[in-house]
């Protein structure tokens, strides 16, 4: 297919893996992690590893959003859910999360009026059609989500809409960085940098990844020789004692990001001094809430919540994994317990999330380890 | 993605949610209609998308589009790659 085969091209992959075999310094073992769950999706689909030497290792980060969402605040979803006249709104992933009374999927069983969108501007139509009820928008994900939840929130705002709310939990990439670089756990070498929230944000503030802490980082494309291309530039940058901020995908992602974007996120969304993630606990400043000017909008103000503190479940490792301390088979309930059909932890329910993956696609590589064994 | 121009949204909690990644995909403008753009993909759906966030658009031109938004324009060259890796998914 035009421009498909030229970015899943075995010949050049292979070619571009013999590359970066020749810049690996004997004896050392590199830690590269893709913080995007998109790119631990291409990952595992493409057996990107395989076309990498031993000695490097891709470690999967906290870039799925779904995966990050804490039980809690799933549980305060649901008891949005149950008062009467609610109507409310998500993602398609959200839908079995599990939290600790429960998923959405249940709730709705129960009795609750949950439903899925494809985008928070759906939420607002089903608001206008049900004047006579309360519809909230359960929002999630990164910089590349985030402004189509801000622009939601301005329509409604514009045209008087006043029976719609976001129940926010917006998330932002570069605290969650910084919270790993600073995790005594794990030791890092490098990153790839998310494509499409780079997008939005442009590539500056990555910049001290580089300058403080002396890791290159390099904002990659979702096809499989994108994302060996970026492994490529950083084992180059290693070998030549850089590090910088580079570009891979710049056919899509401008350097400077977005600013009417970035406007309007300032505009309708403030931080909060701390969110909880799943896995890495609590980061202050790494999340978003409406902003005062947009009170109104904002579910958390209008509804109370439970605001309660869930545990994972014990048997459940995905901050491990989210971390990527451990890998998602390391983890002892993968594959037994937790599926993607019975998913126990966060990481097993998206296909972006680094277990679900794995289980879809990455057994395939294990079966291959074993015959060559 | 949704079906088509108007359509009920949909989004399977059981395979891809395109939302839910780092996920975007590249649209053609099919019409303009206020803030609003009628787009269609590679393989001829279409979908309504808004477009304040990039500015005023034109049939023909190519949108990188995340849950319903334009946050970014492409050229040609640049979207191409990208539409083509969604058909597969």
């Amino acid at each position: 297919m035009k421009f498909v085969d030229e970015f899943r091209d075995a010949g050049l992959a292979e070619a571009v893996g013999a590359r970066i075999t020749e810049l690996c310094e004997p004896g050392r073992h590199y830690k590269i992690m893709e913080v995007c769950g998109g790119h631990t999706h291409t990952i595992y689909r493409y057996g990107v590893q395989d076309h990498l030497p031993d000695s490097v290792e891709l470690v999967h980060g906290p870039g799925c959003p779904v995966c990050v969402i804490p039980m809690g605040r799933v549980d305060d979803g649901i008891a949005i859910a149950g008062r009467d006249g609610v109507i409310l709104t998500c993602f398609g992933d959200m839908m079995r999360v599990p939290g600790g009374d429960g998923s959405f999927l249940d709730a709705n069983a129960a009795g609750a009026d949950i439903r899925m969108v494809y985008s928070p501007l759906d939420a607002l139509r089903i608001a206008r059609q049900n004047p006579d009820r309360e519809v909230v928008f359960y929002a999630i994900g990164f910089e590349t989500t985030a402004p189509s939840t801000a622009l939601t929130v301005l329509r409604a705002k514009a045209v008087g809409i006043t029976n719609f709310s976001v129940f926010c939990n917006h998330v932002t990439i570069i605290p969650a960085i910084k919270a790993i670089l600073d995790s005594p756990d794990l030791r890092l070498d490098a990153f790839i940098g998310p494509g499409h929230v780079s997008t939005v944000i442009g590539c500056r503030p990555y910049d001290f990844i580089a300058r403080e802490h002396g890791k290159p980082l390099v904002c990659a494309g979702f096809e499989p020789l994108d994302l060996l291309q970026s492994i490529y530039m950083i084992m180059k940058q290693l070998a030549d004692g850089r590090s910088v901020v580079e570009n891979q995908y710049s056919r899509v992602v401008p350097w400077d990001g977005n600013p009417v974007a970035l406007r309007v996120l300032a505009d309708v969304f403030a931080l909060r001094p701390f969110f909880e993630w799943r896995g890495l606990g609590s980061i202050s400043q790494s999340a978003l809430q409406l902003s005062d000017r947009y009170a109104d909008f904002d579910a958390e103000r209008r509804f109370a919540v439970p605001g309660v503190r869930v545990a994972d479940p014990k048997a459940c490792q995905c901050g491990e994994v989210l971390k990527g301390v451990l890998k998602p088979w390391e983890c002892k309930v993968f594959g037994t317990a937790c599926t993607p059909e019975t998913p126990i932890g966060t990481c097993m329910v998206s296909s972006e999330g680094a277990c679900a993956a794995y289980y879809t696609f990455g057994q395939y590589a294990k079966q291959r380890i074993h015959l060559e064994v | 993605m949704t079906a088509g121009w108007d359509a009920a949204p949909t989004c399977d909690a059981a395979g891809d949610c395109i939302t839910c990644g780092d996920v975007a995909v590249p649209l053609t403008v099919v019409d303009v209609f206020g803030p609003d753009a009628r787009c269609r993909d590679a393989a001829g759906r279409e979908e309504s998308v808004a477009t304040e966030l990039i500015g005023p658009v034109f049939p023909g031109q190519r949108l990188l589009v995340h849950a319903g938004v334009a946050i970014s324009r492409l050229d040609d060259d640049r979207a191409a790659g990208r539409a083509g890796a969604e058909e597969d998914r």
